[in-house]
């Protein structure tokens, strides 16, 4: 058995027993919210508090950063934005960490390079690629995924990623034409190598979407999710919508409870999401009453993300809070 | 330049990274590629080498030896000579082709799809290829197989070979996007059209004959268009290398200057582009 592999085995582990206390004793998870109106330098004060807030503890341990990075569309919607990518950069390594990467792995182009520089990474953080990992063509170790709730049984995935203490989803808060609402979950399609699945990803479809992302999910037991809500994506994400303001950053430990809560915030109902309601199914918090919520009150801050027709019975027609 | 960059990615095992790391397959066989073309030497035989050590038992080669199985780089193992590669390296990767299909060609997929009331009759008879066994057909590993199933035909004419890389168009064809050009694959989802990207549409050029329609004019229309307007590496080159397929690349044609080239692949792949292609 590799180091990797070790690594891996002791994460399912560790989650196995994350599992069997929520079983038993669920515990609310925290999830915070916090106003951000603008990419500009406040946001690196705003995500320090935001983190601190959590109390992370990320003394020596290595932090991996995991952006939605899918097309070149500079000024777009699409990707999560590199300034709150180097925010989240700096404040790890503030907050004492051996060391922080940026890595992604994008589904349908793969000049990875090419469209972190149209996205703005190269200009916005310094020494970008220095300290990027292209997920798609990294060093592979394959991993037993403890779920099973789809077909895959067994994956290859980045050292990377399997080596990080810390994997820090960072989505862009956007609907999805497939599945309804991609967010901090559904982001982890990304760790997933194309160089040995392809561009796309096509094994992850034909497995089941929804089931993917739950497996893909349980594979990373120490997770953390920081969204990017400044302004999101709504119509037909993730690629082809309009921008949506909705100036806010979420965050949390638990990334279905922080997708559950970002999907109030975008007036969907987190229970028809389908890989929300398997994970919850699994003993994931992803009611209302799970959720220990800090920060901006989501009515307060709430804005319907236009649905495409498919999915408008997600809409959630409820009041909040 | 380009090769001396390639000599100093050249892992000991005689493979290539596409940046850093282990060795994969599709780096190994560009890098290789760009170094025949400057002459036979002992690092494109170290990689011949390493190529030859990680065939698979049925003929086909893995994205990365060790991991999983037989894949579409199969076609790219087919695109280096026969002289260099071997005789029965060369057919079996040929013959390992030949019968993969997409998933979405099976019975049982046409069948939910026909209840379904989608018919997906064009790929059912014009089979594409997937990047993986048991997944789809896209663009990007069916315009590989037919560069290389077309690189034997003209050196070892065969119905069998042809009738394959012309279904192989085919499946380009009905998946060009609307507009022309090419993307991944999918060309609308839920009713909106997708649009072209710049390298899939310069892979798939290479694929296609030289047979003019208004769909290839307007296909043309957009690969001359992204070559004018990408600062992709990895875009330059495949637009360079399928225009010139096409006997569209403009004269004496010359990247804009300040492209970045940061991977063997991009490096790789300019090499062979200016000095007459890949197959």
């Amino acid at each position: 058995m590799t180091r990797r592999e070790l690594i891996a085995g002791a994460g399912v582990v560790a989650l196995a027993g994350c599992t069997a206390r929520k079983a038993t004793a669920p515990q609310p998870q925290m999830v915070s919210i916090v106003r951000a109106p603008a990419y500009d330098q406040r946001i690196y004060d705003t995500v320090r508090r935001m983190l601190a807030d959590h109390r992370l503890d990320v003394r020596g341990r290595n932090v991996v950063l995991k952006p939605n990075l899918v097309e070149f569309e500079p000024g777009s919607s699409i990707n999560t934005h590199p300034m709150l990518v180097h925010a989240a950069y700096e404040a790890f390594r503030a907050m004492g960490a051996a060391s922080v990467r940026i890595a992604e792995g994008p589904g349908h182009r793969r000049n990875t390079l090419d469209l972190a520089d149209a996205a703005g990474y190269f200009r916005i953080i310094p020494g970008f690629e220095d300290v990027f990992t292209d997920l798609n063509v990294d060093d592979v170790s394959q991993v037993h995924l403890s779920r099973q709730v789809s077909h895959l049984g067994k994956l290859y995935l980045p050292n990377t990623v399997l080596g990080a203490d810390l994997l820090v989803s960072m989505p862009k808060m956007k609907t999805h034409h497939w599945v309804g609402a991609t967010l901090a979950m559904k982001n982890l399609f990304g760790v997933v190598p194309g160089g040995l699945y392809g561009w796309p990803k096509n094994v992850l479809h034909w497995a089941g979407i929804n089931e993917c992302i739950v497996d893909l999910h349980s594979a990373f037991p120490r997770q953390f999710a920081l969204v990017d809500g400044i302004v999101g994506m709504e119509g037909n994400g993730p690629i082809q919508g309009t921008p949506k303001a909705a100036g806010v950053l979420v965050a949390g430990s638990d990334p279905a409870a922080v997708d559950a809560t970002c999907c109030r915030i975008m007036r969907i109902d987190p229970s028809k999401v389908g890989y929300l309601g398997l994970a919850a199914e699994g003993g994931a918090q992803i009611a209302e009453a799970g959720i220990r919520q800090t920060g901006e009150p989501i009515a307060s801050v709430a804005t319907p993300f236009a649905l495409i027709p498919y999915f408008q019975t997600y809409r959630l027609d409820r009041p909040i809070g | 330049m380009a090769i001396e960059f390639l000599l100093n990615k050249q892992n000991p095992d005689g493979g290539w990274p596409y940046l850093h790391g282990g060795s994969w397959t599709e780096p190994t066989v560009y890098a290789v590629l760009a170094l025949l073309a400057e002459g036979e030497t002992a690092q494109s035989k170290r990689g011949i080498a390493w190529i030859l050590r990680t065939r698979l038992g049925d003929g086909g080669w893995a994205s990365r030896p060790g991991v999983g199985e037989s894949s579409w780089v199969t076609a790219l193992a087919a695109l280096i000579p026969e002289e260099n590669l071997g005789h029965a390296a060369h057919s079996g990767a040929i013959e390992w082709l030949l019968p993969v299909k997409g998933e979405n060609t099976t019975a049982l997929y046409c069948l939910r799809q026909w209840l379904l009331g989608r018919s997906n009759s064009i790929d059912r008879e014009n089979p594409g290829w997937p990047w993986t066994p048991g997944a789809a057909a896209w663009v990007g590993p069916t315009a590989m197989a037919v560069v290389a199933l077309e690189s034997e035909h003209k050196r070892r004419p065969s119905a069998r070979v042809a009738a394959r890389a012309q279904a192989g168009r085919n499946f380009l064809m009905a998946h060009m996007c609307h507009e022309g050009g090419w993307n991944h694959g999918s060309t609308d989802a839920w009713r909106y059209d997708a649009p072209p990207y710049p390298e899939t549409t310069g892979v798939a050029l290479l694929a296609m004959d030289r047979l003019r329609s208004p769909a290839m004019e307007r296909a043309l229309a957009m690969g001359r268009k992204f070559l004018a307007e990408t600062r992709s590496a990895d875009a330059q080159n495949w637009l360079r290398l399928g225009l010139a397929a096409q006997g569209e690349l403009p004269q004496g044609y010359a990247p804009p200057q300040g492209i970045a080239y940061r991977t063997v692949t991009e490096v790789a792949l300019s090499h062979i582009s200016e000095l007459g292609g890949l197959a």
